[in-house]
């Protein structure tokens, strides 16, 4: 029985990343097609668009650092979703985490490792308070969390614009942007020359940590639970409001955690909507890998990869960056659709 | 005279769990007549019902109406051929009026291309009349009582002119006086040429209302009889089988313990109801005896088992657990926190989680046990889990989501995990609605057993052939409040007969303790 | 001040036009039973060919019609893939999003060789109605022929809805899709109609946005679909409800564009005055609901 059992989660996995793979095949068809429809030297974007990313190490590594805040913030959007919540307020949790880490590093200079720990925690702290807020006023009046965290969003973002525009900017760049940081706050590269640095490492922690959490803790199995069918968490005793604000309160302070990274690692200053499509990129990176941890690295490797083929076919050719977009709508269409996936697992009912 | 319909030999084996719902099962409705279609729970009556409306398909057979051949049955063509059918769940939108929701799919416009509102009021209006229902057109469906929601879906069915009507357990959760209302209707159907099924499994109203009465049990045709000459016994005989009623003996125990939960005049009281859900209630329950509590659907028992599930706050009265307050007015919830053994009756959707594993279900209740708070290894949780399936012969596999195993299966991976953190009480919701019979009787074992070994059970079911098997003492409930109880010695000698006043709430029993 | 108040009603009409075509273009998703967050995607297409086609074709007619269809195809899509293919319906709104944002830059650049604002100075401009009264009725004549329909088409939306066959069974599936189901209407049939019909008002709605302003930016709509799905919630799913809420948040975008040129107040804060004004509305709401209920609840 146990044979039979293994053989058959062995089978499930071949089927499924052989779905996973028509999946991909169909979409690089279509971007092929939409490159020859839209260049006029479609041989060199489509070499450009898939080889680009990989051409030299600056380039594989920019594209890594491109993926961790996507990875980070997916993770917080995971657990959120596997306990039943949403939060689309990402982009504005990125954005005030990078600006309260900014702020935190600009006014301890030369802290180095306790500062950059105070300036992630605060950063935490605010992006999760911001989340928190939404989820209790889910759990105590039923306003709709999809609505509060948007709109909180949107009214974050013209705070931190009006922050790093006015009190915060420095008058001696023409970007509307904050001081950099000091060097003590930089985090170390360990890919020179490209911009991969250790938040490499804080990303895997959280994706590691996140999964044993889910499926390996007391409180990430009630999430679980909660998340699976609320009514029979409550029949078995657990505090299903906990988890109406605890997953949001986590899926905050990771999209806060994933802006301030992205500072201290990447940008080293708060520039004007310098994380514009992030928190939105991350939700798309956590639907991808369904909302599983362990999938969420190469899901967001792989938005990553589309992302930095894009580019290098706008840098080499004719053809505008846009062009991921496309890409990616179609992946979506195309991994949601449960029928398809049903033909690609090779199961006829369910 | 050629048959309204005529079914041959079908067959309908359902996917997921392999059960064969329909064997090679004949059927025939006469014109103009009443046909009580009998089984118990389980027994294929509404598969093969649903395969007659189009709802699903069967794997072989033929189908005639009126003669014709019926092949491709679906719910517009069941329409066409003048097939209706009154589901057990109502199919009213709640939010439309009674004009609305009858009209639905046959509105009347006006050249406009708007609706005609007053041509659709009337036709509704000139129904309600001559049929004499107590409705209004223009009431909202929400508003209505069961009854009420009742005539309008049966309306629903006159407006489409329909020759054949199946009803799907009718008068399940009506009250004595809408049903009687109910029958003269359906004999007034008749008398204008309407041929009738009524899917049911009570006794009484098959000899009181249908000309024949066709028997199922376990996907089978059992036999068809013209109701005047059979009895009640009869038709219960060939419902049940040769094991008939006694599925366990009962042994007697004398026990004078504590109680283990004590219930002490529980009331619920809704402003917009005319009576309590619950009223002054009170009861105990003592280690090594089962206590059953008894009604009919849509008496108290539902409210009972949300009260003790914390799902509801009392208005007055209390729950204790030995000496502990579970429930009281200002305390709710605290019965699943203080981790008593429950069965609920919903057991789909709150005793399990469909999407997730065997596993994870058998350790939900037990979280502290398997996650103090961390476990790395799921190793310990695979093993107790192939522990439950071996002990209690269910047919599953740790990982499979509890979804894909039958519904006696899903009952059975419920009972076992309760029993298995049990101290000395388990509360037991309609243990074994709508399950078959194997599994009814592994599940009725269980809970004697349960007994014998000195447990409290509060077994709570609106099956009476069940409590009256199994319960040591009675309550019977009857529009929220206790209409009787019974003793263990009066338990020995007590019928079915003498019971249904009771539960009717046409007699009451004043007496005070239990 | 009753001047200023004339004039701040008087653009927040006009503010108020592509919100409350979008809103209810949602309206009709929403009460079909399906959550349309592709709002956004779907003006954002309709912005974008509308201005398009007005600019190939000279005429607003066609202009319009171009926009209108764009967006109903994608809308379509959108249907198709959700009720046919039995995909999540958030995954694939936010995937038309992503298109819809996508696509209108690369045309942009690949018909206007451009990817961020398009001035055009040639386009035909949206005609006012009544512009003779709008001195006696200012607040009632002289908007742009689409501020007019959008009110026209709401209400021909109460009508579809409420007075017709077509409407009932839509709002039916919504409510109760089994209850249709059973008597052989086909829940999915309503379901794609409501999506194109959320379409075709989306689509004006954004071609409302991008006709006024003559131009077209990436991103034009910023948020409005969002907005209007707030609006639909806000206004309790009914057709007065929606007017008032888009009127609402209209009125706050309209003060505070005003306020950023009276005020020395910084413009990111008036920014931000109908998002806070949305998100007071809507916890409010839900208090006030959930108050009603809990007391319907307890009473004895």
């Amino acid at each position: 029985m146990r044979k039979i059992e293994r053989f058959s989660v062995l089978e499930y996995f071949v089927r499924s990343l052989f779905g996973i793979l028509a999946i991909v095949l169909l979409s690089v068809i279509m971007l092929i097609a939409a490159i020859f429809l839209l260049s006029d030297q479609p041989l060199t974007s489509i070499a450009s668009f898939f080889a680009g990313p990989f051409s030299s190490l600056y380039a594989i590594g920019n594209m890594i650092d491109h993926a961790v805040p996507l990875a980070i913030g997916a993770v917080g959007i995971a657990l959120a979703m596997r306990s039943g919540n949403m939060n689309i307020g990402g982009e504005g949790q990125v954005y005030a985490g990078a600006l309260v880490t900014t702020i935190v590093a600009l006014a301890l200079p030369g802290w180095g490792l306790t500062g950059i720990l105070v300036a992630l925690a605060a950063s935490m702290l605010v992006s999760g308070s911001v989340a928190t807020l939404s989820g209790w006023l889910r759990e105590r009046w039923n306003v709709s969390d999809l609505i509060t965290t948007f709109l909180l969003s949107n009214i974050i973002i013209l705070v931190v614009d009006y922050m790093v525009a006015y009190p915060f900017v420095d008058p001696q760049t023409n970007l509307i942007s904050t001081r950099f940081v000091d060097p003590s706050y930089h985090l170390l590269i360990i890919l020179p020359p490209s911009q991969l640095n250790i938040a490499l490492c804080i990303a895997l922690v959280c994706v590691l940590v996140a999964h044993l959490f889910l499926y390996r803790s007391r409180t990430g199995f009630e999430l679980r639970m909660v998340g699976d069918n609320e009514e029979f968490a409550r029949y078995a005793g657990v505090d299903h409001r906990l988890y109406r604000i605890l997953p949001m309160t986590l899926s905050g302070a990771l999209y806060g955690l994933g802006g301030a990274l992205a500072i201290l690692g990447t940008y080293h200053a708060t520039i004007k909507g310098f994380s514009a499509g992030m928190g939105w990129n991350a939700l798309l990176v956590a639907l991808i890998a369904r909302f599983k941890p362990a999938a969420i690295i190469p899901a967001a490797l792989f938005f990553a990869y589309i992302d930095a083929g894009a580019r290098s076919a706008m840098f080499y050719s004719d053809v505008t960056y846009e062009i991921a977009y496309i890409v990616q709508a179609v992946i979506f269409f195309l991994i949601s659709s449960s029928i398809l996936q049903r033909i690609a697992l090779g199961r006829r009912r369910v | 005279m050629t048959a309204a319909v005529r079914m041959k030999s079908i067959t309908k084996i359902y996917p997921e769990t392999q059960k064969r719902a329909n064997d090679q099962v004949d059927f025939t409705l006469l014109p103009a007549e009443i046909l009580s279609l009998a089984g118990e729970n389980g027994a294929g009556k509404s598969t093969l019902m649903k395969i007659l409306y189009g709802l699903i398909s069967c794997d072989s057979g033929e189908i005639l109406v009126h003669g014709q051949p019926f092949a491709h049955p679906s719910p517009i063509e069941a329409g066409k051929r003048g097939i209706g059918m009154v589901h057990q769940h109502f199919m009213l939108v709640e939010e439309f009026t009674v004009t609305e929701n009858v009209v639905l799919g046959e509105e009347s416009t006006a050249p406009t291309g708007l609706l005609d509102r007053r041509q659709n009021r009337q036709r509704v209006a000139a129904l309600i009349e001559k049929h004499h229902f107590s409705l209004s057109p223009d009431d909202r469906v929400m508003s209505l009582s069961v009854g009420q929601k009742q005539q309008v879906e049966i309306l629903k069915m006159l407006m489409r002119d329909v020759n054949i009507l199946i009803l799907d357990e009718p008068t399940s959760v009506l009250t004595q006086l809408e049903i009687d209302s109910l029958f003269t209707t359906l004999r007034k159907l008749q008398s204008h040429g309407v041929s009738i099924i009524l899917i049911t499994h009570k006794l009484h109203e098959i000899k009181n209302i249908s000309d024949r009465v066709a028997v199922m049990r376990e996907g089978r045709m059992v036999g068809v009889y013209e109701t005047a000459e059979v009895s009640e016994e009869d038709i219960a005989r060939a419902m049940m089988g040769d094991e008939g009623l006694s599925v366990v003996r009962k042994e007697r125990r004398q026990l004078n313990l504590d109680p283990v939960l004590s219930v002490a005049h529980l009331s619920l009281i809704r402003h917009n109801q005319d009576h309590p859900l619950l009223d002054d209630i009170s009861f105990t329950v003592h280690p090594g005896e089962i206590l059953g509590c008894a009604a009919i659907s849509g008496n108290g028992l539902g409210q009972l088992e949300s009260v003790l599930l914390g799902n509801l706050p009392v208005s007055s009265g209390e729950i204790l657990y030995h000496d502990e307050v579970l429930t009281s007015v200002h305390h709710t919830a605290t019965t699943r926190k203080r981790g008593i053994p429950f069965v609920p009756s919903d057991r789909l959707f709150t005793g399990c989680s469909l999407s997730a594993k065997v596993s994870d279900n058998v350790i939900a209740t037990s979280r502290k046990r398997f996650f103090p708070p961390f476990n790395v290894s799921r190793k310990e949780i695979e093993s107790y889990t192939s522990h439950l399936i071996e002990t209690y012969g269910i047919s599953a596999t740790p990982s499979a989501p509890i979804g894909t195993l039958s519904g006696g299966g899903i009952q059975k991976v419920i009972l076992a995990r309760e029993i298995e953190r049990i101290r000395d009480l388990i509360i037991c919701c309609e243990p074994t609605w709508g399950l078959d019979v194997n599994s009814t009787a592994f599940i009725h074992r269980q809970i004697v057993q349960l007994r014998n070994d000195g447990v409290g059970v509060l077994l709570i079911s609106s099956n009476i052939d069940e409590i009256l098997a199994l319960a040591d003492r009675l309550l019977v409930f009857s529009r929220g409040s206790v209409s009787a109880r019974f003793s263990a010695s009066q338990m020995a000698s007590l019928t079915k007969e003498e019971l249904s006043p009771f539960l009717l709430g046409k007699k009451r029993m004043e007496v005070e303790g239990a | 001040m009753i001047h200023t108040l004339t004039n701040l009603s008087v653009s927040a009409v006009t503010i108020m036009a592509p919100l409350l075509l979008a809103a209810t273009g949602g309206l009709f998703t929403e009460l079909s039973g399906m959550l349309n967050i592709a709002l956004e995607g779907l003006m954002l297409v309709g912005a974008f060919a509308s201005i398009a086609g007005v600019y190939f074709t000279d005429s607003i007619l066609l202009g319009l019609l171009i926009g209108v269809v764009s967006s109903m195809l994608l809308s379509m899509i959108l249907a198709s893939v959700t009720l046919y293919l039995k995909a999540n319906v958030f995954i694939t709104g936010l995937a038309a999003n992503l298109f819809a944002s996508g696509i209108t830059v690369i045309l942009s650049f690949h018909l206007f060789g451009n990817r961020g604002v398009i001035t055009f100075d040639t386009l035909k401009e949206l005609p006012d109605l009544f512009t003779g009264f709008a001195q006696q009725m200012p607040l009632i004549a002289g908007y742009h022929v689409l501020t007019y329909l959008s009110v026209v088409l709401l209400v021909a939306a109460w009508v579809l809805l409420y007075r017709t066959r077509f409407g009932v069974r839509l709002r039916g599936v919504g409510f109760h899709e089994q209850a249709l189901a059973s008597l052989g209407l086909s829940p999915h049939r309503y379901r794609f109609a409501a999506c194109v019909l959320s379409g075709l008002y989306a689509g004006l709605g954004g071609a409302a946005l991008s006709l006024h302003l003559g131009s077209f930016v990436p991103n034009i709509t910023a948020g409005r679909g969002w907005i209007a799905l707030v609006a639909v919630f806000l206004g309790q799913r009914r057709p007065i409800g929606i007017l008032l809420a888009s009127f609402i948040f209209a009125f706050a975008e309209a003060f505070s564009n005003y306020a950023q040129g009276a005020w020395s107040v910084p413009s990111d804060f008036l920014l931000a005055i109908p998002y806070a004004i949305s998100l007071f509305a809507i916890i409010f709401y839900s208090v006030f609901e959930t108050r009603k209920k809990r007391i319907e609840y307890r009473k004895d």
